[in-house]
């Protein structure tokens, strides 16, 4: 399969070489993340291929309030880093189906923790990693079991979409009368 | 403004944070609370046997199985119960939304409070299963009072809040939303946010709209506002009016945030379809799943006609 390296300056690498800056071509190649690659490295590959942000309609808005976050320290000693990973669901009552999806999710301690309630300047640098596949079983008894895989770049950036979508809590509660 | 409130809830954690609103609004509003569980019939038809929440076991729902799971739900909420003064427990076997609107009818409630998932969550997961609770759904739908729905832990409070965000489409099912948010920012003396957002995705495609047509339909849009809410207000003034363009539930949800809104008022569908054959319009789902704050649903004009 076709790889890219996401660089922690929001470059994208193709056979050590920066690929241009339309890169819709690369959207499925399989990605690999540089060392320190953290969730500001991705807000600079949206800055760098300006066509990813129309890939979600909150982009824009993410983008904006990255761009007023400070340049650095903005990480939370709640968690240790973020990953995104893979599930798939197999769920057999009372329809049989299967799901599959991605999602963003902060880790401390090997325990994963919701981030929707953190402010994006409480998770701009911490490290960013890719995990493993989650196979979760729904049956008599819930089963997991876990394998290594590979993301697509178009897989990334839809993921990390949809979690941010989610970010939208008031920093603070302003009262009035 | 509440007399009545019926907070439907599955007793579990999922619930939690709309029992908190729940048991405030009973406070604030010195109202009468129904803490009300449905037990529900499990996937096989009309069987005699429920299955327990807690401890997924097949029962049978006798009547000293329901005062069980009463004595559970207390057991579940005897914190806030320790500062209600009017709430009572009851418990109920059947479908849980038709239990539910059937309570509601019974009771003559002024306002139903539910969580919008039964079950925790992934977010990645929500995507790909119905983005509401379908309970929730069912119960939106056909409610005679307006619903709250609280998918989030409320980080602003609703017993003081002071933002009310009021999201139209100028359809008529949103004339009432209306009502029911301008009387209740009323009551609070809270500022009632006017918003609208024009959408330009429903141009027709490779049809560029110029800055002077966006320009004009927000102008025209400020005047509906003017026209339609703001010449009703009989002299209040906590109010503000915006207008945005782009994606509708986006842009509610940006300017909601900006504001530190506490509650979001909408129409529960947004064109203009027969209520009974309404679902919740895409536009309310988008909200409620990502809303911080609690987001209002009103769908009929019951409980806010003599507003």
């Amino acid at each position: 399969m076709n790889a890219v390296t996401l660089k922690k300056d929001g470059a994208i690498n193709l056979n050590g070489k920066t690929v241009r800056s339309d890169a819709l071509e690369y959207l499925s190649f399989q990605i690999a993340l540089e060392k320190g690659y953290t969730l500001r490295s991705f807000f600079k590959m949206l800055d760098k291929y300006t066509l990813f942000a129309k890939l979600n309609d909150f982009f824009p808005t993410y983008t904006k309030q990255y761009h007023s976050c400070a340049e650095q320290g903005c990480k939370t000693g709640l968690l240790d880093y973020l990953e995104f990973g893979k599930t798939v669901e197999m769920i057999g009552a009372p329809d049989k189906r299967l799901e599959i999806y991605n999602a963003l999710f902060g880790i401390h301690a090997s325990e994963a923790t919701e981030i929707k309630s953190m402010q994006l300047d409480s998770l701009l640098d911490l490290p960013l990693k890719l995990g493993r596949l989650k196979h979760i079983v729904f049956g008599d008894r819930v089963d997991i079991f876990e394998f290594d895989t590979v993301y697509t770049l178009f897989e990334l950036i839809d993921g990390i979409g949809w979690e941010l979508s989610f970010h939208a809590t008031p920093e603070h509660c302003e009262l009035r009368r | 403004m509440f007399k009545k409130i019926l907070f439907a809830t599955t007793a579990s954690p999922t619930c939690d944070n709309a029992a908190k609103v729940a048991f405030d609004l009973e406070l604030k509003w010195d109202a009468k609370l129904y803490v009300f569980h449905v037990l529900g019939i499990p996937s096989r038809g009309y069987s005699p046997f429920v299955t327990d929440v807690r401890t997924g076991e097949i029962m049978e729902p006798d009547p000293d199985y329901i005062a069980w799971v009463k004595e559970e739900m207390k057991n579940t909420y005897d914190t806030l119960l320790a500062d209600s003064e009017n709430a009572v427990i009851e418990a109920a076997v059947g479908v849980p939304y038709r239990e539910i609107l059937r309570k509601a009818r019974k009771e003559d409630i002024d306002l139903i409070i539910m969580g919008s998932h039964t079950r925790q969550e992934d977010i990645g997961a929500t995507r790909y299963r119905n983005i509401v609770g379908s309970t929730m759904q069912r119960v939106a739908k056909s409610a005679r009072c307006p619903v709250v729905i609280i998918s989030r832990p409320c980080t602003t409070c609703w017993k003081l809040f002071s933002n009310i965000v009021f999201g139209t489409d100028f359809s008529k099912a949103s004339d009432y939303a209306y009502k029911w948010a301008y009387r209740l920012a009323k009551e609070v003396g809270a500022k009632l946010h006017l918003f609208h957002a024009c959408d330009l995705n429903t141009s027709a495609t490779g049809v560029s709209i110029e800055q002077s047509e966006i320009e004009d339909q927000i102008a025209k849009a400020k005047e509906k506002i003017e026209k339609r809410y703001i010449s009703k207000m009989n002299g209040y003034d906590n109010y503000e009016m915006e207008v945005r363009e782009g994606i509708p539930y986006v842009e509610i949800l940006k300017f909601a945030r900006e504001k530190t809104g506490d509650l979001i008022v909408m129409a529960h569908h947004t064109r203009e379809v027969d209520p009974e054959k309404a679902v919740l319009g895409s536009t309310v789902e988008q909200v409620v799943l990502r809303s911080a704050c609690p987001v209002a649903s009103v769908n009929h004009p019951d409980k806010v006609a003599d507003f």
